[in-house]
């Protein structure tokens, strides 16, 4: 395996921003000194284990607690009914309020939590929560996506989502549907455009249910204090959490405290409420410490990547232009919403990809199935859509012969150009991104195709995602008396490298080693609010906000040098002006940050909107790959990955988050599957269910960084947490109808699909030649 | 999984002692390294471990006969065996087997002994160890007994090992001769439990195979010798179509087994190209001398 390291440092005039600085907690991480809540023990903690659902749908009949009360060292066996002594109506969720503490009445899939069990000893918990028996009265479940639309078993009786989003108050009350979110958009005249069509295509795409797989599986801890409550957690979202609990519990947000260390990888797993609800219910209901830590088998009944089908059609002109798309999306958002409908709406709308194309329909479609719930994970849905409409356009392409790079080139979304919401795009360089990967691949000189069995071929993808907006970000920037500074910030360093690009904001801002400024972890009670770490947003929202703080705090320090007679201009240190101001090393300048982009929600009937997005996220893939014809298996030789993630702040950063997003896509692509047998997940296990190890990673990899700006971001730059997922899925697919000349519309793209997709191809060909 | 006794034994003899019981939750234990994810997934509730680590350094030697054999003992490392020059020389197919199993931790601590008992199909080393016509010594309240190790296996985690007994060492007859290789195929992730595992041995004399032997895994539900691809390659010269008689009476015989990994009809079509493959590596690298 050869990395190629292109990274060239383009710093600022401090020297702070676009230099790669090493990773801040790197050596606290390998020496292992760096806090997780895994090792946090407090005194008189209980911990939790919880009984969970055997079925996928289901009545509560009874539950007999009395076995696992019996055993000795259990200290409390806890239901839904105990639950309700402490929040009334405890259900939760960022989108729906439809997620119980625990399972009230019913279930609605298979490792629901249904009741708890406490103990001083995690192995006591365990044990007695196996002596603990629940009779089900059996419902009819759905688990596929597009039999939830029309299927008689109904997950949820009425929907109800939260209050906070006006494109769900539609849904308030609605019943017998499993359909927790339609999102529309209409723009030209789709109908139109395919009546004129001289090319009509139409395919249908799947995805399978995957797992975040954090290698810190998920923790939470509660600590019971006289009026107020402080949750540990392993979270990347804080600031929602400190909302969301005060909410249940029905507390001003000032009472409740949420701190959260590092993380051992998120990746979307961690984000909103997960553990936190149950061990904040816990430990005011038994006045002692409650923790709560998910095996790795738990953490695939906790959260999910939506499966999905995606029916894409398209009309095409003579001059191989693309006219008109028809997109109708169907995501399996399994038990509960979880952050679903807006994977549905704010992914959604970029369905058609990034294309110039009058006239556009979408429809997307959050459902509810039996399944375990799906959120947020790592592009939000976009990896998703661009693995069908990727996959279509080489189609399109092959099929009117023309070449898959040129003919994106014909009908790329350009700068200023309306993008299907009506947004116009602006500093996205998605031609820059495709240019690079066609280069780097010397697309246009020929190709050796392998020879025997073992066939070679190649393939690339682009794809886009707008940011999830609008979202807010505070900061604090507290210079010290000696002119030292800290930050007080709630964004999350889950393994991204956040801390080290924040603190490189503030010092090129203040002038200082980015080294001497200290990032203090979310703590609600001391660190400002952040909407949350996730969909790339950091380095974009809480980069602007920490910038705007470090600006705030630069002017107080010239505002304090004025007031002490000092020229303007003039050669001062900050701890020269604490001590002539005090008379002493004493002192503080706090600087205040707030950032929230402008934003126009999109028309509810059309889904048109002209600002949807404060920025576009860009990446592609481009793939050399060879088939072995005899077994299906695919061997991928070399990958490019080119991202515009505006200027880097930390080039070595940005090329590891581009070489670790198309990993864990690579992963998600090639064989990663959560199997399903009537919900159950049998395959729950890193035994079972595998991730890419490193001999995965393919013989060459190359992370890109396009040559762009983005002049709304912090010196430039914008995030790129999940633009290396988008390009992946398809950029194989399309290497490997390449090779061998079958179309894989499934993922994953095993190498028995392979081989059986080679085998049906030579079965019509001896047919039709027959 | 609560508490369990772990008991340390300083001989064979109280080894087998301690073991010869009918509680089927009392277990010997050597690398551990199945056993704890049993345990820990609560597959396995032990109430006594019995740890082989102290019974003697005499069951970890690994001895080369002067006949060109090989004693392994049962206590061996996995990588042990991966660097052991004796192995090296008088069964280089099992050393590169090593290399691509589990990783270098697991190798570190799981044992020979402990591998074969485990009864796992989808295990590298007893098909190995199998086409090499390898047999293993067993101790049992008894006395002794030596087992073929294709005969040792009964069913899916299931060995013919009794109340009580241990296996001792693995012992291999002369290599000289013989040509061996093992390919294993995996279909999910590279490092995944293998999908297929192949093992072959052949004496060719003058072009033309003598003895043969072939030893699929993984998918089948227990090892299995695969006795019409034998028939089919003894006898004959060692060419392609001979080959491609032996792939095509082997997928005929093997009873796949679907599982994540491949459907049975895969898994017969690995076994076509994968025995092809295995059997033209034998012949490249050429026989034991």
């Amino acid at each position: 395996m050869t990395i190629h390291r292109p990274t060239i440092d383009r710093p600022m005039p401090a020297g702070q921003v676009g230099r790669s600085v090493p990773r801040l907690e790197a050596r606290q991480k390998v020496t292992g000194r760096a806090d997780y809540v895994h090792n946090l023990v407090v005194p008189r903690m209980l911990y939790c284990k919880v009984v969970r659902s055997t079925v996928p749908h289901g009545r509560i009949l009874s539950i007999d607690t009395s076995a696992a009360e019996a055993l000795e060292g259990v200290y409390r066996v806890v239901t839904a009914d105990d639950i309700r002594t402490v929040v009334p109506n405890p259900f939760y969720g960022p989108a729906f309020h439809d997620q119980p503490v625990l399972a009230v009445e019913k279930v609605r899939h298979v490792g629901e939590p249904v009741v708890a069990v406490l103990a001083e000893d995690p192995y006591v918990a365990a044990e007695a929560a196996q002596l603990v028996t629940v009779e089900y009265e059996p419902m009819e479940a759905v688990f596929d996506e597009i039999e939830a639309m029309t299927s008689t078993a109904v997950v949820h009786e009425v929907l109800k989502p939260a209050g906070t989003f006006p494109d769900l108050k539609h849904l308030v009350g609605r019943r017998d549907t499993n359909i927790a979110l339609d999102y529309r958009l209409r723009r030209g005249d789709v109908d139109a455009a395919f009546a004129a069509a001289d090319h009509v295509f139409a395919h249908e795409f799947k995805t399978q249910q995957v797992m975040h797989t954090p290698l810190e599986p998920m923790v939470s801890l509660a600590e019971p204090g006289e009026d107020t409550l402080t949750i540990h957690t392993a979270s990347q979202s804080p600031s929602f959490v400190r909302i969301e609990i005060a909410r249940l519990l029905g507390w001003p947000e000032n009472r409740v405290r949420v701190k959260v260390p590092h993380l051992g990888g998120g990746f979307g797993a961690k984000l909103y409420i997960k553990l936190e609800a149950l061990v904040a219910c816990l430990a005011l209901l038994v006045r002692r410490p409650v923790k709560w830590s998910l095996t790795m088998e738990e953490q695939f009944y906790t959260i999910t990547k939506h499966a999905s089908t995606f029916r894409i059609e398209s009309a095409v002109d003579k001059e191989g232009r693309v006219t008109g798309r028809r997109c109708e999306v169907f995501w399996n958002g399994g038990a509960y919403a979880d952050i679903g409908p807006r994977v549905t709406q704010k992914s959604g709308f970029t369905a058609p990809g990034p294309y110039d194309i009058d006239n556009v329909s979408i429809d997307s479609y959050a459902l509810y199935t039996n399944r375990p719930p799906a959120g947020a994970l790592r592009g939000f849905g976009i990896p998703q859509l661009v693995w069908a409409y990727e996959s279509h356009t080489d189609l399109i392409a092959r099929g009117l012969g023309l070449d898959p790079v040129a003919f994106r080139r014909k009908n790329l979304l350009r700068d200023g150009r309306p993008q299907a919401t009506g947004t116009p795009v602006r500093d996205a360089a998605i031609e820059g991104v495709l240019d690079d990967i066609a280069a780097r691949m010397a697309w246009e000189t020929p190709f050796d195709r392998g020879s025997g069995p073992v066939k070679r071929g190649r393939g690339i993808a682009v794809g886009f995602k707008a940011s999830i907006a609008p979202t807010t970000s505070v900061a604090i920037v507290n210079v010290a008396a000696d002119g030292s500074a800290n930050l007080y910030l709630s964004t999350v360093d889950m393994g991204q490298g956040s801390d080290t690009a924040m603190a490189q904001i503030v010092a090129e801002t203040l002038t200082l080693r980015t080294e001497d400024v200290k990032v203090v972890h979310p703590d609600t009670d001391v660190t400002p609010y952040d909407m949350a770490t996730l969909g790339s947003r950091s380095t974009f929202h809480a980069g602007n906000a920490v910038k705007l703080a470090a600006e705030h705090a630069r002017d107080q320090i010239a505002a304090l040098a004025a007031s002490l007679g000092l020229p303007p201009g003039s050669n001062y240190a900050p701890a020269d002006l604490f001590k002539k101001k005090y008379g002493m090393q004493a002192g503080n300048i706090i600087g205040v940050g707030t950032y929230i982009p402008e934003y126009k929600s999109p028309a509810p009937e059309t889904g048109l909107s002209d600002n949807v997005t404060p920025f576009w996220m860009v990446g592609g893939t481009g793939v050399e790959i060879e088939v072995d014809t005899e077994t299906g298996h695919v061997r991928i030789l070399r990958m490019v990955n080119a991202c515009d993630l505006g200027r880097p702040l930390n080039p070595k950063i940005v090329e590891t988050q581009i070489s670790g997003a198309a990993l864990m896509q690579l992963g998600f692509t090639m064989f990663e599957n959560m199997d399903l047998d009537d919900g159950q997940v049998t395959n729950a296990s890193l035994a079972d269910y595998k991730i890419p190890g490193m001999h995965d990673v393919p013989d060459q990899m190359e992370s890109v960084i396009t040559e762009a700006e983005q002049k709304s971001g912090p010196y430039g730059a914008k995030g790129v947490g999940e633009s290396a997922t988008f390009g992946v899925s398809p950029a194989i697919a399309n290497a490997i109808h390449d090779a061998v000349g079958v179309r894989l519309t499934e993922m994953p793209l095993t190498p028995q699909a392979v081989f059986r997709a080679l085998r049906e191809a030579e079965l019509n060909s001896s047919t039709t030649s027959a | 999984m609560r508490g369990f006794e772990l008991v340390h034994p300083g001989s064979l003899a109280d080894a087998i002692g301690l073991l010869d019981t009918d509680d089927d939750t009392v277990r010997p234990f050597s690398g551990g390294t199945a056993l704890m994810l049993m345990m820990k997934t609560g597959v396995f509730r032990p109430s006594r471990l019995v740890h082989l680590g102290r019974i003697g350094d005499a069951y970890s030697e690994i001895t080369a006969s002067p006949a060109g054999g090989l004693r392994i003992g049962a206590m061996a490392t996995l990588s042990a065996l991966e660097h052991s020059p004796e192995v090296i020389r008088v069964a280089p197919v099992v050393a590169r087997a090593m290399t691509r199993l589990a990783n270098v931790r697991v190798r570190n601590v799981a044992c020979v002994g402990g591998n074969l008992a485990h009864g796992d199909p989808h295990m590298d080393l007893p098909p190995v160890l199998a086409a090499l016509g390898g047999s293993v010594s067993v101790a049992g309240p008894q006395g002794t007994r030596d087992v073929a190790v294709e005969k040792l296996f009964s069913g899916y985690y299931e060995t013919v090992l009794g109340r009580g007994e241990l296996i001792t060492d693995v012992v291999l007859p002369s290599q000289r001769g013989w040509s061996s290789a093992y390919l294993k195929c995996t279909t999910r992730s590279a490092d995944d439990w293998p999908a297929l595992g192949v093992a072959v041995s052949l004496r060719i004399e003058g072009g033309a195979i003598s003895e043969a032997r072939v030893v699929v895994s993984a998918a089948t539900e227990i090892l299995t010798r695969l006795t019409t691809a034998e028939s089919a390659l003894t006898g004959a010269a060692a060419d392609e179509s001979t080959f491609a008689r032996a792939c095509e009476a082997a997928a005929a015989e093997a009873e796949m087994v679907e599982d994540a990994r491949g459907s049975a009809d895969y898994k017969t079509q690995l076994l076509r190209v994968y025995l092809r493959r295995a059997l033209t590596q034998a012949v490249q690298d050429g026989a034991v001398s």
